[in-house]
């Protein structure tokens, strides 16, 4: 047996320098860790104003957010551990509701609602039906036609838009837009074959959108184009949810609590804390931070104007660097020829991007400052400048992991593509897209929330320093999340320093690292259906 | 009449219902959209510029807002040069603050593009320089010894400079050369015939100064009076003596001409041009207004606000050149 034992079979040989490597690379490993903890901490505790409250807050709170926490857990975990996954999702939905909701409520901001009635009314509702007209025959003409009435919707809407001079009140558009076809979607999922249910569920789902226009405003106080765009976006799914679980398996109502308990948390934590504790925690990142607009007095400061710009400008570097990355990575693989003149020039483009992606930040701020301002002549710090700007900044690392994807999928499948008789463009559309999706999400996900955090090009492009209102469009001035953070940070106040600044990185983080919880979520659901 | 029975019948008869009472919610939930004009103001308006005069500016602005929500303001901190150079000569901003008086060469710029800058006075600030807390002996600096630690190829040590002062090495920290502030003190401290100390650690960030001087006995930097004021206890400001005794740094020393030479004017330019439209105008005269503010300027940003009589005159500039355009 003795040959098995690595100690005495190896007995020639030392294991020191093998021992100290692994132990150097676990300490390195660990250091990043901790210190990365530490600033999350640190950061975190200013922002909510922790350090001032006590000792036996803390006990209170923690009392009242754990104990009913801790009971539903150990009740899913030894009684009902079929609903746990149930339970997460449950309470995970509303929280994403109400950021989608935000997300709405902003796109809304640049476009008004009456736009999107009339674009929706006139080209998406037709395009759609006409879709589906020739789909269920089976007719290969389909996205042709569809789109052909959707453009000729487009030019008369653009034509008639401005000979319309009364329009529905706004909610009732909203119901329009946004609840009729969340309604239908959810009718036709749930009920595919009964019309009968169909009409049912989309009957009650509309009755609540007008229902919550008006109970709204009385209730929480909200106007009710917010309380539409709450309830499409928050209550339907919910709604959605906790019926679709309870049709299947209605004993399954135990995993529903999951959002009931974690509110009922951190009212537990916030009422017992207030009850037992001296002195409570002062939280700069609140609501009022959330919604404001940056002030000079500490107590009135927010970040609202900034974080409308940041979403935004990803938005315009999402689609700009999806389209161009993802339509550049596919010429490089599937069309540039790899041999020859030909494949001498593709390898150094190959090679001048892998470059282009190390180039400092600063330096394509310069390069926008140079090509958008200066030479195409685009106002000085707009919306629009800011976005191309940091659409060139993550191009090249769009462009590496779309082509990493596209590279990723087996040579062999194509092959038996093309051996079928399928064409090249058959090909790609079908066979390598839908595998290299998860990869190409993935790297375009991760380099938006690298393109969120950036401050020196948009610093060079002449963003504002402080601006007061959201940005209205692609030429208005904008301030970005991170722009704020640097100018706080600098700010001749110590409270704009070590208070307000704090729950800024807080904010900003949060939103980074959703978008990364996106991708991760984006990648398992493709990878599980490719 | 009853040709397709009964069923048929009652369902036209519910849809009629059906599409009619949809259109009478409708007609009834419907609105003009013509814009609503509630709100006399409306525009946007662009300001570049110093950093030091920019908190004064965003407090403006931040105030002019609540009056006029229409009004959107973007306020940029450039530098009193970069924004001359970059944004306001360019046309791309309507204001520019500055932090000194505009520069021959900035002028022409400005008519090469057709920009005429109209200067008004919008505060003034106290050039302080500061110590070490425990610095206690350095408890008063005249002109002649601020001029001897700041020239280039000056003295080394302290001692050099006045012998009761330790021999040590002179620590300086200051603001970079394309600041406003950077420009007055040379001119102010310095003259014609003495160059700026290269020996000295150059940033845009006040609190980068005030912490390097935390760092050592033997350091001292200057910087705009808003820092020091928002910030009292970090670092100590030493009494300037210009031949009449030291005079300490404070909104009243500079109000009542005390503190020389180091009290100097921050100002705001408007272009000419831009004034023709009603809300430049109006933010413009809401600016002067507020320049003798003592509750805005004084305790909210940490700078001394113009006299009643300055506020007066500045309102004549604009007045006289809002004339002239309309």
């Amino acid at each position: 047996m003795s040959e098995h034992n690595p100690d005495t079979a190896f007995a020639g040989v030392s294991r020191l320098r093998g021992r100290i490597f692994g132990s150097l690379a676990k300490a390195a490993s660990w250091l990043g860790v901790v210190v990365l903890a530490w600033l999350l901490f640190m950061v975190v505790v200013d922002a909510f104003g922790l350090t001032a409250a006590s000792t036996d807050w803390y006990l209170g709170a923690l009392v009242g957010f754990g104990a009913p926490l801790a009971t539903y857990s150990a009740y899913l975990y030894w009684k009902r551990p079929d609903l746990r996954w149930i339970a997460v999702r449950a309470t995970v939905i509303p929280p994403a509701g109400l950021i989608f909701a935000g997300a709405i409520f902003v796109l809304f901001l640049v476009f008004e609602p009456f736009f999107w009635f009339l674009y929706y009314t006139i080209a998406v509702l037709p395009a759609v039906a006409v879709y589906g007209h020739f789909a269920t025959r089976d007719d290969t003409r389909a996205p042709l036609a569809a789109g052909f009435v959707g453009v000729v919707g487009l030019v008369i809407g653009y034509f008639v838009e401005p000979l319309i001079l009364i329009m529905p009140l706004p909610w009732i558009m909203l119901v329009w837009v946004l609840v009729v076809p969340a309604g239908a979607l959810i009718a036709y999922r749930q009920a595919p074959e009964d019309r009968q249910q169909q009409v049912t569920i989309l009957g009650t789902g509309v009755a609540g959108g007008v229902l919550a226009s008006y109970l709204g405003p009385a209730l929480i106080g909200v106007t009710p184009d917010t309380a539409v765009i709450l309830y499409a976006a928050t209550l339907l799914p919910v709604a959605w949810y906790n019926g679709a679980v309870l049709a299947n398996d209605r004993s399954a109502w135990p995993g529903l609590l999951g959002p009931v308990v974690a509110l009922g948390a951190i009212g537990g934590g916030i009422v017992l804390g207030g009850l037992v504790g001296t002195t409570g925690p002062e939280p700069v990142l609140d609501w009022q931070f959330l919604t404001s607009a940056p002030s000079t007095l500490p107590a009135n400061a927010g970040l609202f104007p900034a974080i409308v710009g940041s979403v935004f400008i990803i938005a315009i570097v999402a689609i700009v660097s999806f389209v161009v990355g993802v339509g550049a990575a596919i010429y490089l693989e599937e069309y540039a020829p790899q041999t020859g003149v030909g494949g001498t020039i593709t390898r150094i483009i190959r090679v001048n991007i892998a470059n282009l992606a190390g180039v400092p930040s600063v330096v394509y701020g310069l390069l926008g400052l140079g090509l958008f301002v200066n030479l195409i002549g685009m106002g000085l710090g707009i919306v629009l400048v800011a976005g191309l700007t940091l659409s060139l900044l993550i191009l090249p690392i769009v462009i590496i992991s779309a082509q990493e994807a596209i590279r990723s999928v087996p040579e062999e499948v194509r092959e038996a593509s093309y051996g079928m008789g399928a064409t090249r463009w058959q090909t790609i559309r079908e066979v390598v897209l839908p595998r290299a999706v998860p990869g190409v999400l993935t790297g375009t996900i991760l380099a938006l929330s690298r393109a969120i955090g950036e401050t020196a090009p948009l610093l060079m492009i002449g963003a504002a320093t402080t601006v007061f209102r959201p940005p209205t469009g692609f030429a208005s001035q904008v301030s970005a999340m991170p722009l704020q953070v640097f100018y706080w940070s600098f700010h001749q106040k110590s409270a704009f320093r070590e208070l307000i600044a704090p729950a800024g990185v807080v904010t900003l983080l949060v939103v980074m690292l959703s978008m990364n919880v996106l991708a991760i979520y984006l990648r398992n659901r493709y990878e599980q259906q490719a | 009449m009853d040709r397709d029975g009964d069923g048929p019948s009652l369902d036209r008869r519910n849809f009629l219902a059906g599409v009619g009472s949809a259109g009478a919610a409708l007609v009834a939930g419907c609105t003009s959209r013509a814009k609503k004009d509630q709100f006399e103001l409306e525009g946007d308006i662009e300001i570049s510029g110093s950093s030091t005069v920019f908190p004064l500016a965003e407090a403006v602005a931040e105030q002019f807002m609540i009056n006029y929500p229409e009004v959107n303001i973007s306020v940029k901190s450039t530098g009193s040069g970069g924004g001359f150079e970059n944004h306001f000569c360019p046309g791309a901003s309507q204001f520019n603050n500055a932090s000194r008086a505009i520069t021959d060469g900035e002028r022409d710029l400005c008519g090469e593009n057709g920009v005429e800058p109209i200067e008004l006075t919008v505060a003034t600030d106290a050039l302080t320089v500061v110590a070490n807390n425990n610095a206690n002996w350095l408890d008063c600096l005249t002109v002649d010894e601020l001029r001897q630690v700041w020239s280039r190829d000056g003295p080394e040590t302290w001692a050099a400079i006045n012998e009761d002062w330790p021999d040590e090495p002179i620590k300086r920290f200051g603001p970079a050369d394309t600041s406003g502030t950077f420009d007055y003190f040379r001119e102010a401290v310095l003259g014609e015939e003495h160059d700026h100390a290269k020996d000295y650690e150059p940033t845009e960030k006040d609190n980068l100064i005030v912490q390097g001087v935390q760092g050592s006995e033997f350091a001292t930097g200057y910087f705009g009076f808003s820092y020091y004021y928002n910030n009292p206890d970090s670092v100590t400001a030493v009494p300037i003596d210009d031949g009449d005794g030291c005079v300490e740094p404070s909104v009243k020393t500079a109000k009542n001409g005390e503190y020389t030479p180091l009290s100097r004017p921050l100002f705001t330019y408007v272009a000419k041009d831009a004034l023709a439209e009603e809300h430049v105008a109006e933010f413009a005269r809401f600016y002067i207004e507020q320049s003798g503010n003592q509750e805005l300027v004084a305790d909210r940003v940490g700078y001394v606000p113009n006299t009643e009589a300055a506020v007066q005159s500045q309102l004549e500039t604009l007045e006289a050149a809002l004339e002239e355009v309309s």
